[in-house]
């Protein structure tokens, strides 16, 4: 197993090889110049020519693919063009954000959604498993910036409960530990702090784990249904086990495969799409800090961020695969 | 109970006030922190390197420029200059103020505006460059005296100075880049607090400033909110106390809040059709004339603006330099007219490429969606495309695009702006190029008398929008939210500065 | 409930179930909806009348479901938009999922370097970013169709893998595929007897999720200008048109998003059909 993982770690190089030199080359495919981006409005092209130079944009792109390697390998990106500082101390700074969201996002998630799943697989067809039902989809079917404009509008706006965005009000900041403020709030035992950090979260956590919930209800919903059907279920009914039990025990222990699976993949959504929820809330995330980046064709900050999603990927894969056989030990990672 | 309305709003009152009785006390100075929705994103520390308008006026905030737009007296007045002067056609004298200090007490010298200048043009993070590129050389003839240098006649001096922020030499002698983040002690009325980028900045008020009042509030963040329905919920529960770029929609909405109103400011920033003629059909003037007329403005105004523009006849509209209230666009709706028109060049049918950004103007795609029938009518075929804001803006700078809406800003004096998109070789954005207009257009800027480039720039004016290279839209009016206790008549040029804004006694 | 009525609901129920024909109705008339645009809409999708822009529905007519911020009728649109909102759905969903299963049966089943290698290259595209890759193809292709059915797909077939992927794995060592195996029994065969169907449950879960996502997604598209061309109307553009309208004029993003909806739950009540008949194990009972 520890050789396993060492040769999947192993071979991230090989990934974030194929990714930063697609990266590249899309980049500098794609029409849109980021000198044009940065300069004013006003920008003569004898000032264009000095701030592409200033950049290291006059380089042929070849040159400026192997700066980047070399750099990269030190961990460092280079600094934004946008934003003048080194592109790791702005992801590191946004990451805790990203994280932090789609960790209670994935939470809320798993929480509703595979009880549900569960519940509505054990009575197919009941009034829960449709009305669960009905709710995933429907959940599925309004667009986030939607559900999140209205989330806002009735509760920051009509009932006035809630902030209506960004992670902590001006004055109850918290020296920064981890990045997480909830963590960070309990560490320091600022507990008035730590409500404030709860109350900005949710909203933004409601809109992303309305749709991760239902999905992950459905997935539950299914497999349990199918490891059901299976003989082994049977066997054990026969057995005389209680129903609650073989329910428990052998379907939903088959079943957690899929559904560890979707969370992973969910989850990993989350961070990279998170852009409209974190635009519409001004949550200070790398979703926004990515789409600023293409758009401002921010070259060193759109492969900064990609190398940080393909390492953060390749983890989560990695993690998912190895809880893989922990669930299901009939799985061997070879 | 309330500041006097006449004190609240006018720069040059506030001004003699606080020159007439400076230092007020501290504790007679209110102490509220307000914070300012903004729509545009913050890019660090360096004052040279973010070439957004508004946050590019809060570093003339927190450093000082040279001189300002005042918005009462519709003039450029010294800011940090006690005066700028022309001694001949290409030479300038300013003469610094004495007694303005820097945050950190270090008097504001000669030798930093020559430094700035050196930093706007080859700070590495620099990204306003267009500010300095008129000037050839500076230099400090004393410690408050510097002597500017333009390449070639040039009135318009003052306006670039309004945007020249003047950093300390000796500060970044010894700390280098490093001083924008540690040490960024300027000699304006505000001082900087905390900057994150893409996110807010956070200004304070320095109390012995001779341009703050009492009532300007201590502590502003200027934040970034970029959904609008956020923008006004935060403005109803009392989350942001100005709230930028209101759209038309939403006008009503924040307008029947109890707890604020809305403020409209026209911008400067011209909307207009732009037609290159060295693409067909727009070297034949007759199918510029046609669009020109065929375009409802009115219309498109009620319908997706909320009747919140102000029709343009020229490039400029009322407060804006080269205004001419008396002139009238040849160029009125008139859809039988453009049919003509088309007809008698021969080119109806002609497929039209109608280029239009999307989510980068108030209502772009959707303006631009409303024109495709009109033109349509008038006998164009037309495809609306609407690439990704960064393809067609970069593509619109590099030249070759054919027919697009589009805006530009910062247009408070038009001279710069007319330059680039309509005199020969002004910028490859139009490859307009009409040898009597040049000469109208280097007439207006190397005069030197206001009165007489008034009449030039006219002149220029009414001569450009004849020619049609361009149809001019309209200025959009700007609506700001604004909460109840607090008093602010938004600025034209997107200007946000802490002097403007009062904080009535008691809330 | 015993295993008897279980299987039994499992096989027939669904075809029976109001519920189902309910289902597969409403997405027949959908794709009629789509079909017969011309004949059904009340009026020319294109047709602008900036006077009656941000009409509220009008159930006695003429704008059943009102009209949008240039006044075009939104029952028009909707109808005209079933067309490229559902090749939209059914084109990337299609592609995503084939791919995406054919890769993971693979990938799981085989292990050892041919997963590494599928891994990775799943690994390359998911840190990827599909809008990166939409401006650059737009670019060089011009906006269109396909352009967003391939910037849809791009990612969208990594779920189906690594799910394919995860259930083959746990499926390779049961006793009826190992029993299967030790017979003498091929491996496409295998994969196609065994394994294939019973990955297919949790794939048509994911395919109906995937179908809302893709017609939302295009919304996406369209508010960086990357969308299908503004002259054809679809659901996605639709409910990017009323983004901006979402406090003041309901109806734009309401009846779109009931469409998805629709769309959804008819897909859900055809895969459980589906499902009841194609699993096998379902049958063996």
């Amino acid at each position: 197993m520890l050789g396993y993982i060492t040769r999947r770690l192993l071979g991230v190089i090989p990934v974030l090889l194929m990714v930063s030199l697609i990266v590249f080359m899309l980049m500098h495919a794609a029409p849109g110049d980021p000198v044009s981006m940065l300069i004013s409005d006003e920008a003569s092209p004898e000032d264009r020519a000095r701030v592409a130079a200033a950049w290291g944009l006059d380089q042929p792109v070849w040159v400026q693919y192997l700066n980047f390697l070399q750099n990269a390998v030190m961990l460092d990106f280079g600094d934004s063009f946008r934003y003048q500082q080194p592109v790791i101390d702005l992801v590191l700074e946004r990451l805790p954000a990203s994280l932090e969201l789609a960790l209670y996002a994935t939470l809320m998630a798993v929480i509703v959604g595979i009880p549900l799943g569960i519940w509505a697989a054990a009575r197919p067809n009941s009034i829960v498993d449709t009305l669960a039902s009905f709710g995933g989809f429907f959940g599925i079917s309004m667009p986030n910036f939607w559900l999140g404009i209205m989330l806002i509008l009735i509760f920051a706006g009509q009932l006035n409960l809630l902030p209506s965005g960004g992670r902590m009000s001006w004055g109850d900041e918290i020296p920064r530990l981890t990045g997480f403020l909830t963590v960070d709030a309990v560490l320091q035992g600022r507990w008035g702090e730590l409500r404030l950090a709860f109350v900005h979260l949710l909203l933004p956590t409601v809109v992303l784990g309305t749709a991760m919930t239902g999905i992950i209800m459905q997935l539950t919903r299914a497999s349990m249904l199918e490891n059901l059907a299976e003989d082994y279920v049977m066997t054990a009914r026969a057995k005389g086990v209680r129903a609650r039990t073989i329910l428990w025990l052998h379907a939903f222990r088959n079943a957690l495969v899929s559904v560890i699976t979707i969370i992973g993949l969910e989850f990993g959504a989350l961070l990279s799409g998170a852009i409209i929820v974190e635009t519409i809330f001004s949550w200070p995330g790398i979703g926004q800090l990515l789409i600023q980046g293409i758009g401002a064709r921010d070259f060193p900050l759109i492969t900064g961020l990609v190398i940080i999603y393909t390492a953060l990927f390749v983890l989560l894969n990695l993690l998912i695969d190895v809880l893989y056989t922990i669930v299901d030990p009939r799985i061997r990672m070879r | 109970m309330r500041m006097k309305a006449k004190l609240a709003g006018s720069v040059a009152g506030a001004l003699a006030l606080a020159t007439a009785m400076p230092a007020a006390a501290s504790e007679d100075m209110t102490d509220a922190r307000i914070t300012v929705a903004m729509t545009e994103t913050i890019a660090g520390y360096n004052p040279y390197g973010d070439a957004v308008v508004l946050i590019g006026s809060l570093w003339c905030k927190v450093y000082g420029c040279l001189t300002r737009f005042d918005f009462d007296e519709g003039q450029f007045v010294p800011y940090l200059a006690e005066s700028v002067e022309a001694i001949d056609e290409t030479t300038w004298h300013v003469h610094l103020r004495e007694d303005w200090v820097r945050h950190n007490g270090d008097p504001v010298l000669a030798e930093d505006v020559v430094h700035s200048i050196d930093r706007m043009q080859n700070d590495p993070g620099s990204v306003r460059q267009f500010v300095v590129d008129p000037i050839e050389s500076s230099r400090a003839i004393d410690d408050l005296t510097v002597e500017i240098v333009t390449h070639e006649p040039m009135a318009t001096l003052p306006d670039n100075l309004s945007l020249l922020t003047v950093t300390s030499k000796a500060l970044h002698d010894e700390h280098g880049s490093d001083m924008y983040r540690e040490h960024p002690y300027g000699a304006g009325p505000y001082r900087l607090v905390e900057v994150s980028a893409g996110e807010h900045m956070i200004l304070e008020r320095v109390d012995d400033h001779p341009m703050v009042s009492p009532t300007n509030p201590q502590q502003i963040m200027y934040r970034i909110i970029a959904e609008p329905e956020a923008r006004v919920t935060a403005l109803a529960n009392d989350e942001v106390q100005i709230a930028q770029g209101i759209p038309p929609q939403l006008v009503d909405r924040a307008d029947d809040l109890d707890n604020a109103r809305i403020e409209f400011a026209n911008s400067v920033e011209m909307m207009f059709l732009a037609m290159n003629p060295s693409t067909h059909p727009w070297d034949v003037p007759e199918a510029r004339q046609a669009v020109a007329h065929a375009i409802d403005r009115e219309a498109i105004v009620q319908a997706l603006l909320g009747g919140q523009a102000t029709l343009l006849h020229g490039a400029v509209g009322e407060g804006q330099f080269g205004y001419d209230p008396d002139f009238r666009t040849p160029y009125e709706h008139d859809p039988d007219r453009a049919r003509e028109l088309l007809e008698s060049a021969d080119l109806v049918g002609v497929e039209i490429d109608f280029y239009t950004p999307v989510g980068r103007y108030v209502q772009d795609r959707q303006i631009a969606e409303a024109m495709v029938p009109m033109l349509e009518q008038a006998g164009f075929t037309v495809n609306l495309q609407t690439p990704e804001w960064s393809t067609l803006w970069s593509n619109v700078q590099s030249g070759g695009v054919p027919f697009y809406y589009m805006g530009r800003g910062q247009m408070l004096d038009p001279s710069r702006a007319l330059h680039q998109y309509f005199r020969t070789d002004g910028s490859p954005r139009l490859d307009f190029s009409d040898p009597e207009l040049d000469e109208l257009f280097d007439a207006e800027r190397q005069e030197f008398d206001p009165d007489r480039r008034l009449e030039r720039m006219q002149e220029a004016i009414a001569a450009l929008t004849e020619a049609a290279p361009a149809h001019f839209l309209w200025l959009h009016q700007l609506a700001w939210g604004v909460s109840e206790g607090i008093d602010y008549t938004p600025r034209p040029a997107d200007r946000v500065d802490g002097w403007d804004i009062h904080v009535r006694a008691g809330d | 409930m015993n295993a008897e009525t279980l299987s039994f609901d499992e096989r027939f129920g669904y075809l029976l179930q109001p519920k189902a024909l309910f289902g597969l109705m409403m997405l027949a008339l959908l794709v009629a909806a789509g079909l017969f645009a011309p004949w059904l809409a009340p009026f020319d999708p294109q047709h602008q009348n900036l006077m009656m822009a941000l009409t509220p529905p009008q159930p006695a007519g003429p704008h059943l479901l009102g009209t949008d911020h240039v006044g075009r009728d939104l029952l028009s649109r909707i109808i005209y938009g079933a067309r490229v909102s559902l090749l939209i759905a059914i084109a990337v969903v299609g592609f995503s999922g084939i791919v995406g299963v054919v890769l993971g049966v693979v990938s799981g089943y085989f292990g050892r370097w041919v997963d590494s290698v599928i891994q990775k290259i799943l690994e390359v595209f998911w840190a990827f970013p599909p809008l990166l890759l939409a401006i650059a193809i737009v670019a060089f292709l011009g906006q269109g169709l396909a352009i967003v059915i391939l910037a849809l797909a791009s990612q969208r077939w990594i779920p189906y893998c690594r799910l394919a992927r995860a259930e083959t794995m746990t499926l390779r060592e049961r006793e009826f595929v190992v029993a299967a195996r030790s017979l003498g029994a091929g491996h496409i065969r295998l994969l196609r007897r065994h394994i294939l169907p019973n990955v297919l449950p949790s794939t048509i879960v994911v395919a109906t999720f995937a179908m809302a996502t893709a017609i939302i997604s295009e919304a996406a598209l369209s508010f960086l200008g990357l969308g299908v061309p503004p002259a054809i109307p679809t659901w996605g553009g639709m409910l990017a048109d009323a983004r901006s309208y979402i406090s003041t004029s309901w109806w734009m993003a309401l009846f779109p998003g009931l469409c998805i909806f629709v769309t959804v739950l008819g897909i859900n009540l055809l895969g459980d059909v589906l499902r009841a008949r194609f699993d096998p194990k379902m049958k063996s009972h």
